[in-house]
């Protein structure tokens, strides 16, 4: 380690959530490799028969050898122990469609979601921690009702929607924004590029969370602040605004880095939807695809990699929350 | 008691409103085959009329020429049952688990516990994605599906009001007694942990209209309804020259959903009083 001796006890705690997080997703994910290979056995008539008929493979040598990569002849327990293997192996299957391995399907269009999700997640939390703490700081102003009219609107419009009236206010009538995709065709390109066609998708994606976690600030925030310790604080002479950030805020984002947590997947499934509207070439352009094509390898192996992404954000939001509240030993 | 109810649901007046303007959906949505006794998919008119331009069809028509306001009548129907029955499916599964959970404890809660977080790392719609693509784009299918990604935050909920009230001294007493566990957890303690249950199954309907107009904007609805995400879908190609198709199907998914939502606020402050003013 650069640095030195001194590893503290802090960071030797969070050493120990983490390998006891890593411990914990082990079972998980062989419950969703589990749940995977119920759904392939459940699906009407032979997988194989599906997989090769709509993606038209008639030759021989390729039906023996998927006969074989899936096992289709071996007892069903062999088969499950044989789809976890391959799998621990990163083994998804192929994909006729794209004429690579399902992995590195994925794989090329993760950066292009993960870019969508963080800037999304970044923008729901920046605005809806905001929004919630003016609420509560102006409570039962106009400002207040402002806020729970606004968060009312975005988390009860669908974001696919949303996205769809984004487009035409922003991009059709008034030509601000790119209708979709992810770079200018034949331009340029570069990074402030890409921005701009990020700003639409993140706003339709983003703002349904941000108006969870204004309503959730809102009412954090005024419960902690009738806490004892916040009344110890204004008492020994700290002013409103000292009271309000150092005290009440940091205690306050607990539950929505919470929520936050359990949300991942959901943000995840999310940006597939808003992918389809705005073209974005992402996992979920790529799932669109596959679900239209039928390409089922492509559909089950997104399913894993996207749980896997999720217990891996899920520890990182557990990592955050230790930050925020050193109170919280691992349990 | 009903009384008492009723008189805290209506001082919320955001309640109030949502319960006149989903029964109004409701209504409209029975009354569908006596308001537009014809298919609502049939061709009427010339296509692309704007709302107001023709008073016979006063949401307009769409790229086919079929009247939209019959469409979104007929609609309602659809989208409204798919989120009954899908919250129904969601608590089912989510008393059931929540439920044994709470009240054995022990490895029984553990299964049930870890299977929640399961279901809550799977990234729900995608996961719904997947079950309608393998078992068929039924509208059965597509409720199991909401139903099974949708049970977790209710199975918590009930786990927690069964673990609070499981040696509260009136199930002792029935223990005592010699009733049996399966009358205990349904006849005696269920119905204590009912009202916050019903309060999160009411927001689960919300969050199922949501999941199913996602699915069939997709294109992986049930083919023969005609649900309110699959008429955003239809309208989608035609944002350039008449984005009215898309966007008022969409109106209607979101003040349904606002409305229900209000509901659910309501029915959390009449149910639990204690809660208030959070």
């Amino acid at each position: 380690m650069a640095g030195g001796l001194a590893v503290s006890s802090r960071q030797l705690a969070a050493l120990r959530l983490l390998r006891r997080r890593l411990i914990q997703a082990v079972p998980l994910m062989l419950g969703v490799v589990v749940i995977n290979f119920v759904l392939i056995h459940l699906a009407p008539g032979s997988f194989l028969e599906l997989m090769t008929a709509e993606n038209q493979v008639s030759d021989p040598a390729t039906v023996a050898l998927l006969r074989k990569t899936y096992g289709m002849d071996d007892p069903l327990w062999l088969q499950l122990a044989k789809y976890v293997w391959a799998l621990l192996h990163f083994d998804f299957g192929f994909s006729y469609r794209q004429n690579m391995p399902v992995l590195q399907a994925i794989t090329i269009h993760l950066p292009a979601t993960l870019l969508l999700m963080v800037s999304s997640i970044t923008l729901a939390f920046a605005v809806g921690v905001a929004a919630g703490v003016v609420a509560s700081i102006k409570v039962r102003t106009v400002w207040d009702t402002l806020v729970s009219v606004a968060a009312m609107f975005f988390f009860a419009a669908p974001s696919f929607w949303l996205g769809i009236m984004m487009i035409v206010l922003f991009a059709v009538k008034l030509g601000w924004m790119p209708v979709g995709g992810m770079a200018t065709i034949g331009g340029g390109g570069g990074v402030l590029d890409i921005l701009h066609h990020l700003i639409l998708p993140t706003l339709a994606l983003g703002l349904f969370y941000a108006a969870i976690y204004a309503r959730v600030m809102r009412s954090s925030m005024l419960e902690v602040s009738q806490l004892d310790f916040v009344r110890t604080a204004r008492a020994k002479g700290l002013s409103r605004r000292q009271v309000t950030v150092g005290h009440v805020l940091r205690n306050a984002l607990l539950p929505v880095v919470t929520i936050l947590g359990v949300q991942m997947g959901t943000v995840l499934a999310g940006s597939v939807v808003i992918e389809s509207v705005f073209s974005w070439p992402g996992v979920g352009s790529l799932l669109f695809d596959s679900v239209s094509s039928r390409n089922y390898p492509v559909v089950l192996g997104i399913l894993v990699l996207g749980s896997l992404v999720v217990i891996a954000a899920n520890i990182a939001v557990d990592l955050v929350y230790m930050w925020l509240d050193p109170r919280i030993e691992i349990r | 008691m009903k009384f008492d109810f009723l008189g805290r649901f209506s001082r919320n007046r955001g309640a109030l409103v949502g319960a006149v303007v989903i029964l109004g959906v409701a209504l409209l949505a029975i009354l569908a085959p006596l308001v537009y006794p014809t298919d609502p998919l049939r061709i009427v008119a010339q296509p692309e009329l704007w709302p107001g331009e023709d008073p016979a069809y006063p949401l307009g028509t769409d790229s086919l020429g079929r009247d939209i306001l019959a469409m979104i009548v007929h609609g309602a129907r659809a989208t409204l049952l798919i989120g009954l029955f899908a919250s129904s499916v969601a608590t089912i599964i989510g008393v059931g688990m929540g439920a044994t959970a709470g009240y054995f404890g022990g490895w029984i809660d553990e299964i049930a516990m870890r299977a929640a977080e399961l279901f809550q790392t799977i990234p729900n719609l995608i996961f719904v994605l997947t079950i309608v693509l393998i078992l068929g784009s039924t509208l059965q299918n597509i409720v199991i599906a909401i139903g099974i990604v949708s049970w977790t935050p209710i199975a918590r909920m009930t786990r927690a009001e069964f673990l609070a009230l499981r040696d509260r001294e009136f199930v002792q007493a029935c223990r005592a007694m010699g009733m049996g566990n399966g009358r205990i957890i349904l006849g005696e303690i269920l119905p204590n942990a009912l009202p916050p249950v019903i309060v999160l199954s009411s927001l689960v309907v919300a969050g199922a209209i949501l999941f199913e107009s996602a699915v069939s904007f997709l294109g992986l609805g049930d083919p023969n309804i005609a649900s309110w995400g699959r008429l955003v879908g239809d309208g989608r190609q035609l944002i350039r020259s008449s984005w009215y198709i898309c966007a008022i199907p969409g109106v209607a998914i979101m003040i349904t959903v606002l409305c229900l939502n209000l509901i659910g606020d309501g029915l959390n402050d009449a149910l639990n009083p204690k809660l208030r003013d959070r």
